[in-house]
Order: C-alpha cells, then structure tokens, then sequence
C-alpha cells in the first residue's frame, strides 16, 4: 500500500541573525549583520501508511513543530520532498489542506471572542460540509467529547480542556483522511486526555484516519500509537514499534526482593549467580538486577525462591518513560543513529 | 496516489476534495459564500466590542468640532479660500470624517501581529486565500461600523454643523460608490503593509507612518488640492486621494459626468492593481514565513 505520507529527505533552516555585545556591537550590527544557520530539520525521512496512528516524540527543540508545520504546508522546506494526500503541501496549499485536519494544541483556530458554535459554522462554510453530515458529526462529537455544554459560550471563557475538545472536534468536522496533532492534550487534567484519547481512538477505529502526533506525555503514544518516531536536534533517531523500542533499549531487568528475616538475608547475600547484581535497599529488602541477555526473569527467580524464604518478590517495569528519558540523555544514541 | 476510501460510516459519506491535485476546486459560488462567511465573522466579533464604539462616536465628533473651529478662524480672513465657500468646506470636513468611520480598518495591524504571534498558521491551514479572508472580513467589519458608527456619527454631525446636503442624488448615488471603492483601497492597501510584518522584526513604525500618510494624502486633514506644487502632483499618482478626497468632490458637485466615470475607472484600477499586488507580494513573502514556538 502506497503512503499517504511520504517525506524524503527533508531539511530546514533557519538563518538567525547573531547580535554582537555592547553599544559598539550594536552600531556593528546596524552597518553588518552576521548570520548563522541553524538546521532545525535535518535529513528526515519516513512514510506513513493509510490508517496509521504515529506517535512523534522528542525533546524541546527537536524539530518536531517544524516538521509538521512543513507537513502542513505553512512553512516551504530548505530541501527535501513531501507529498501527503497527493499533494505537495506548501505548493497546493488551498486544495491540500481541504483534506486535512490539524490540531496545534497551543494555540486556538476558533474565533476567541465569538460562541465555539461561530467558529463550527464557518468551518462548515469552508469545508463546504452538507448540513446531515455536520449535524450527524456534531452529535457524534457531543457523544464524546460532551460539547453541547459550551457550544454557545465565547472560546475566551472556555477552560483549557473545553477549549482543547473543541479544537480537535473543529479539526475532524469535515471528516479528514488525514490529520495531525501538534500536543493535543497539553496542559491537560487526566479526565479530558482520556476523553480526546478516546475520541481520538475512536475517530481512526471507524473511519481509519491516518494520524501523526506530537506529544510529551507518552501515555498518548501508549495509548494510541502503535509505532513511534523519536527526533532530536533535527534528526529521526528512532522509527519503529514501542515493543521494539523498549526490547531495543532495556538490557537490564531487575527484581525487588523481601525476605522473611535476618538469617534468609545473609543467605541471600552469600548466594552467588554470575552477572546477577545485588544491591541492599534496607534491613530485609534488595534489588537484584541482571543483563537481559544472560538471564531470564524466571529463572532468577526460580534460583531465589529455591534458595531462600521470600515474603515479597516484585519485577521491576520498565516504563517507556525511563527508556525515552534516556534517549533523551543522549544515551546509547550512537547505537541508535540509522 | 489513489484516494483513500474512508470506511462506512456517516464521516465517510462527505470526505470532500480526495482526489489529489485533479480534484482541486474552481472558484464559484461555493467558494463566494465561503467569505461571506469570514464577513459575517468579521461582523461578529465586532458585536463583541460594541461598547467601543459608543465612545467612537464622541472621538468623531470632537474631531469635526477641532476642524471647524480651525477651518473657521481660517475662512474669517478669506472667505473664499481654495475656491470653496465655508458651508462647503465644513462639508469636507464632516463628511469626510463621518466616511473615514466606514472606511477606516485596522487590519494591517491585525495581520502583523497574527505574523508575528504565529496565528497567521490557523489562515494557513484552510483551505482560503489568506488575502481573501482578511479582505472579506474587512467588508464584515465595515458593514458593522456602517451601523453603529457611521450612521450615529452622521446624524450627530448633520444635527450639529452646517453640512450641505449632496450637489444631487446621482452625486450621492456616486459618491456612495466611491466609498465603496475607499473601503477596498484601504483593505489593499493594509494587506500589503500587514504582509511586511513577515520579513520585519518590529513593524509598528511602518504601520504609523503609513496611517499618518493615509491621513494626510487622503486629504482627510486638508484637500489636496492645497498642497504645494510637487506633492500635489505626486500624490496625485497615488492611491490615497481617492480614499478621502475624490468621494467628497463628487459629493459637493465639484465633479461631474464623464470625470466621475474617469475617477471611477482610475479607482477600479487602483482596487484591482492593490488586490493583485497583494496577492503576489503575500506569495512572495509567505515562502519566507517563519512561524516560532508552538
């Protein structure tokens, strides 16, 4: 199947004008300017096929807004090639964007000091939306994400979550193969993530819209996404499953073990398995960790339990946030680089 | 690249514009009520800021009383000063003032800080001219101020100062089309200065020596015809007296027949060529866009 999202290549640059020092900078400055190029994009390339949900992750500053900005057709590439839709954004803006949806949770597409109702009606001008489909989309989206409540209200008298809910409503209104999401849920209390999740789940369950988003809490990407791409300073590191990202990078698991008493803590302590690293955390509890690649779980704890009493065994969870934490580090980045 | 079947569905049933760049919309009607809609926005979100114009209509009104007084001391020494009668020029005035309150917008400004603040992106992202929806939302807002301004300002003023009625009603009906023609100049004109914001860091003195042109070269403060010699040819070649000065020379009669039907068509070409200038020039400058933060 062909990619509804096709990015080759893609680089951006921003030339930023370098301020010198001082009264005597600031003269220099007006008679020469010195400019530096930063590469915001660099080199990125991926696909995303029809239906596709895609989590886009990275630190502050990694590329991903510009990116989609240019996925968009707002901002024109240094380089490199889109085609989304079968369109080249920033050339065929007009027809393009007729068949997208885009979400910039940090900002608002609805009219501020005007009812959310205002805003739906335009969009239903815009998008040229038959009057059965909008109120049908309407209901559905009133199922949801509850919007009846405040349709009537001025979005500048919203809370952050009524206002989000009907930004990502206002972004399907016209039903788009195709959407993105710049950090939907940010700022967000849990209820209302749950609630644009859902809707969010629900909208590419039944009529298998494709989505990119960006977000920073991963609980989006856990929820919805079954790939994932991570960027930083402009560059893809990452494109693959969240199983395989965290088999990729989780070499070592660890154990939380209790003891009955004293005695079964010495014993535990004189015990030896090779690779197997025992830490004390108090009186009767240690932590044992171990490489992935020379035990499995069960067999450590197999060896445990046959050797000493245990009120109390755990097994640690590696949670995607201490794998993408440090990616962000910059750890075992190298490894990572295609 | 084939079109993406949605699945059944009610979504399904209305994905517009599916089939790529052959499927691309040719302007009509659909495309004309979708900016009659950005003017009904327009109209909209001024009704949020009603309470404005209820101290704009004192602010018009303080302006004419200043110039009548000036206007007055003048014509106490000649008066028959730049071939007018004081009644006349009392009209100029008024008159002029009370189509500044329809013709007048802010949208330059508006524009240069959707640039600056990044929600030029929310236009960007529909499927519309960027020109043509601040150019529509523009006309909304006129209509809006046409109602609470304009018509309140000109009954007080008609109540209060000796205004002349029109040289004739098909001066007034001509008059009433070159107002209309002011209100497009005036949207052509600020949609390309809002378009420099894109490549200016601080725009707010380009913004204030084009308002204090437009008033001056609009011959809002004086006629044009008393500048002195050079400007008065020079601004003659610009579109900014066609704002203010050619509607109230049609209004006092001092234009007729076939030199209003030339001011016409000198002002139609001012409308196209501004609009078409625009549009170029924001098709420019949009490549360079950079959009910060978010």
């Amino acid at each position: 199947m062909p990619g509804i999202v096709e990015v080759d290549d893609l680089i951006k640059e921003f030339r930023t004008f370098d301020r010198r020092e001082g009264l005597i900078g600031a003269i220099a400055d007006l008679f020469h300017r010195r400019y530096q190029t930063l590469r915001a994009v660099n080199r990125i390339t991926f696909e995303i096929r029809p239906g596709e949900m895609v989590g886009y992750i990275g630190p502050n500053g990694a590329g991903k807004s510009t990116t989609i900005k240019m996925l968009t057709g707002i901002l024109v590439p240094t380089a490199g090639a889109v085609f989304a839709n079968g369109f080249i954004p920033w050339k065929h803006r007009t027809a393009y964007t007729r068949t997208i949806g885009v979400v910039f949770g940090q900002r608002t597409q609805l009219w501020w000091d005007i009812a959310v109702v205002e805003s739906f009606r335009l969009l239903k001008r815009i998008y040229d939306v038959s009057d059965a489909d909008y109120r049908a989309r309407m209901k559905q989206f009133d199922d949801i994400l509850e919007l009846g409540r405040y349709l009537h209200t001025p979005v500048r008298k919203l809370s952050l979550g009524e206002r989000m809910r009907c930004d990502v409503a206002a972004a399907m209104i016209h039903n788009p193969p195709l959407v993105f999401l710049d950090e939907p849920t940010i700022g967000l209390d849990i209820v209302a993530k749950e609630n644009i999740r859902t809707f969010l789940h629900e909208v590419n369950r039944r009529y298998g819209t494709t989505m990119l988003l960006t977000t920073h809490d991963l609980s989006d990407i856990e929820e919805l996404c079954r790939r994932l791409m991570i960027i930083d300073h402009g560059s893809l590191l990452f494109d693959g499953g969240l199983q395989e990202l965290k088999d990729r990078l989780w070499q070592e698991s660890a154990l939380r073990v209790e003891l009955r008493d004293q005695d079964q803590a010495l014993r535990l302590e004189a015990l030896h398995i090779p690779d197997v690293v025992c830490d004390r955390i108090d009186k009767l509890t240690y932590r044992l960790h171990f490489p992935r690649e020379s035990w499995s779980t069960a067999e450590v704890v197999r060896q445990i339990v046959n050797a000493v009493e245990v009120r109390d065994i755990a097994i640690e969870e590696q949670s995607i946030e201490e794998v993408v934490r440090r990616i962000y580090l910059g750890e075992e980045l190298k490894e990572w680089s295609r | 690249m084939e079109p993406v079947k949605g699945r059944a569905g009610v979504f399904a049933a209305g994905r517009p514009g599916l089939v790529g760049v052959a499927g691309r919309r040719s302007p009509g009607m659909g495309t004309a009520a979708v900016y009659a809609e950005f003017a009904r926005m327009g109209f909209m979100n001024m009704l949020a800021f009603r309470l404005r114009y209820y101290t704009g209509i004192i602010t018009y009104f303080i302006n004419v009383s200043v110039y009548y007084f000036i206007w007055r001391a003048i014509y106490t020494y000649d008066p028959n000063f730049a071939g007018m009668s004081f009644p006349q020029i009392i009209t100029y005035v008024a008159v002029g003032w009370v189509i500044r309150s329809l013709y007048f917008n802010n949208i330059d400004s508006q524009m240069a800080t959707d640039i600056l603040e990044g929600k030029i992106s929310m236009i960007m992202l529909k499927p519309v001219s960027v020109q043509g929806s601040y150019v529509s939302r523009v006309l909304g807002e006129s209509a809006f101020r046409l109602v609470m301004l304009t018509a309140p300002t000109a009954l007080v003023i008609a109540f209060l100062f000796p205004v002349v009625p029109p040289a004739s009603a098909l001066h007034f009906g001509a008059f009433v089309a070159a107002v209309g023609f002011s209100v497009l100049i005036v949207a052509g004109l600020n949609f390309i200065v809002g378009t420099c914001a894109i490549s200016l860091k601080s725009i707010l003195g380009l913004l204030r020596a084009k308002f204090w042109m437009q008033e001056l070269l609009s011959g809002l403060l004086v006629p044009v015809t008393l500048f002195p010699s050079p400007f008065r040819e020079i601004s003659g070649l610009l579109p900014f007296q066609h704002i203010g000065f050619t509607p109230m020379m049609i209004y006092l009669g001092k234009l007729n027949g076939a030199e209003i039907m030339r001011v016409f068509a000198l002002e139609a070409f001012w409308v196209i060529f501004l609009l078409a200038f625009g549009a170029w020039f924001w098709g420019r400058l949009s490549r360079r866009l950079t959009i910060h933060g978010g």
